[in-house]
């Protein structure tokens, strides 16, 4: 990740002398780290903190995986047991469909509705307006997670939700369905939980990218015709491909990894239409206590995840720095 | 694959006047808004009119609720605030000190070390969530209030100080210069000169860390059994299981006030530091 401003860090700060320090000792030598004693003073506490509860749990999961593991008994070594278990489990294929279409969804919302609201704001001429409309967008967030799935989960009611109410009203009686409790359309009522998915941090995160083209791109543009639409599409997206890729790849690692919203709507029914690896992670650790066969599927989602990352970043490739301010 | 989707949507009203656009922002925000106008109305109704006039404003409005409902969710708040103002502190010491020898102190690894941390946010949390778990149990701490702050303590100065190493790097060198002339040492240079003047960044850092907190869900889900130590997300959770409406007609008002009630801190944390959270996102940059 970089920032406009870790991007002054290197000169700043000396270049990139990763080992050599500015007053001139050759690399890694003894009295080099001896007066450096008070930065490694310092950052003791942070390592320290970070080996035991950042860096030693995912290397645990990496090795237990491959173990029958459950509290207060000695782990036993089974080989690749658990991950052949979970790939002949029945319902691993319906899991697997349902987070393709969760990622689907999720590289949707997550890329395309920021972006058209960040591209309305910043085509707002009032600087007043344009700083108000910066502020209201973030107000979603001011409910809590969790409060807004329960909202939604009231607003699918089938008898007593918002939805259906309105449905009857309009005399489409026949469309008011179960949401969250029939097998079709439980996956797609929890994908519509946000709409219309305006995600503030997303849209925030975009303007920033389109705050610092610069204006003479735009005036060159300009002169040559290129201005409403055009702009968006031959400027505005290349120049923002940085944030793209960014929230591409917080939109994949949470189609892949997020269950919180299938665990409170549905817990993966009605049967297991809903269900998608990280719930059965979840149930197999919390509810049937096989820590080692969870470890597992939580290094099969790693794994996933960390591909989709890859490719995200391989694949899309952000435009000329230059034409940033 | 983006390009394709967002041409449509986006044509029809880069060619109306401004009037078209103020229009279409104000009306994806008030459709964001539905849910939790509905909140709102909700909170206010008694049995009856919960059960009989559930969209419209009914009067008279019953403020009450809102009494019923903190009776009951007062010690979730409270367990919150004190978990995530304990680890936010945690966190705002560490991403400083950290944030500030990686921006300006020079010594052999510093990169090496630096990449050792900012690499960790790349790793999603469904590796650790499991065996942390079982760790925590090992250390004999589930069900502690210590399982809900250490895990913020150990984890939020990693994207700490990556966003205060950029914005420390951004304060003149000439004030650190001038200090070190007279004799100051790394603690009064930290304490005296990054620390003021890094508060903008600290406010940003302030609201990210303190919102995920009061979002956090599965993990004090699983590591906390004992409902007096539970934090206001899993509270609520219960709360929504065990009032069933269609049954109990008093129980709808109360359990959407307190789901007001537990945004409240929420809105507090936005109205004195959302102007940095915002100018956070937006001028930093932030891209991949």
């Amino acid at each position: 990740m970089s920032s406009a401003q870790s991007t002054q860090t290197d000169s700043a700060a000396g270049g990139r002398g990763l080992w050599t320090s500015r007053t001139g000792d050759s690399g890694l030598s003894w009295r080099a780290f001896r007066r450096s004693w008070q930065a490694y003073a310092l950052l003791s506490p942070i390592f320290i903190l970070l080996s035991i509860f950042v860096y030693y749990p995912p290397v645990l999961g990496l090795i237990r995986a491959f173990f029958r593991w459950r509290p207060g008994v000695p782990a036993t070594f089974v080989g690749l047991d658990n991950f052949i278990t979970y790939f002949t489990y029945a319902e691993t294929p319906h899991e697997l469909v349902n987070i393709v279409k969760l990622l689907i969804f999720g590289l949707f919302a997550g890329i395309v509705m920021p972006f058209i609201m960040a591209e309305l704001i910043f085509f707002v001429r009032s600087a007043a307006l344009k700083e108000l409309y910066r502020l209201l967008v973030i107000i979603p967030m001011l409910v809590p997670g969790i409060v807004t799935v329960l909202l939604w989960q009231k607003l699918y009611d089938p008898y007593l939700g918002p939805i259906n109410d309105m449905l009857r009203a309009m005399g489409l009686e026949y469309l008011a369905l179960n949401w969250l409790g029939e097998h079709r359309v439980a996956i797609y009522a929890i994908m519509f939980v946000g709409f219309p998915w305006v995600w503030g941090v997303g849209t925030l995160i975009y303007l920033g990218g389109l705050g610092q083209i610069s204006e003479s791109v735009y005036e060159a543009a300009a002169l040559d015709g290129c201005t409403g639409m055009g702009r968006v599409l031959r400027i505005d997206i290349p120049l923002v491909l940085g944030q793209v890729r960014l929230l591409a790849i917080l939109a994949i690692i949470n189609a892949i990894t997020a269950f919180q919203n299938i665990l409170v709507l549905t817990d993966g029914g009605p049967g297991f239409s809903t269900m998608v690896p990280g719930l059965t992670m979840f149930h197999s650790a919390f509810r049937a206590q096989k820590f080692g066969y969870s470890s597992a599927i939580g290094l099969l989602l790693f794994i996933i995840a960390m591909s989709g990352t890859l490719i995200i970043n391989r694949g899309i490739r952000p435009a000329n720095e230059e034409l940033r301010q | 694959m983006t390009t394709e989707l967002q041409r449509s949507p986006n044509r029809r009203p880069l060619q109306m006047s401004q009037l078209g656009l103020h229009i279409l922002i104000a009306f994806l925000l008030l459709l964001s808004l539905v849910p939790t106008v509905i909140m709102i109305n909700l909170s206010f109704k008694n049995g009856l009119q919960y059960r009989w006039d559930r969209w419209n404003v009914s009067l008279p409005l019953r403020g009450s609720n809102y009494l019923s409902a903190w009776d009951v969710i007062d010690a979730y708040m409270f367990n919150t605030v004190l978990v995530a103002v304990v680890g936010l502190l945690g966190v705002l010491i560490l991403s400083l000190i950290g944030g500030y020898v990686f921006a300006r102190m020079r010594f052999p690894l510093r990169e090496p070390l630096y990449y050792a941390i900012i690499a960790l946010l790349m790793v999603p949390w469904v590796l650790s969530f499991i065996p942390a778990y079982m760790l925590y149990n090992n250390l004999g701490l589930l069900n502690t209030r210590w399982a809900l702050i250490i895990p913020n303590i150990a984890g939020g100065p990693i994207f700490g100080i990556f966003l205060m190493r950029a914005f420390i790097t951004g304060i003149p060198e000439e004030l650190y210069e001038s200090a070190r002339c007279d004799g100051a040492g790394a603690w009064s240079l930290i304490w005296s000169i990054t620390f003021p003047l890094s508060l903008p960044g600290l406010a940003t850092l302030s609201v990210l860390n303190f919102v995920a907190e009061w979002n956090s869900f599965l993990w004090p889900l699983v590591t906390i059994s004992d409902m007096s130590k539970q934090v206001i997300s899993v509270g609520l959770f219960r709360l929504s299981r065990t009032t069933n409406d269609s049954v109990d007609f008093g129980s709808g008002g109360p359990l959407f006030a307190g789901y007001v009630l537990a945004s409240i801190p929420l809105v507090i944390l936005f109205v004195v530091l959302g102007k940095f959270y915002v100018e956070g996102l937006v001028e930093s940059g932030i891209k991949m």
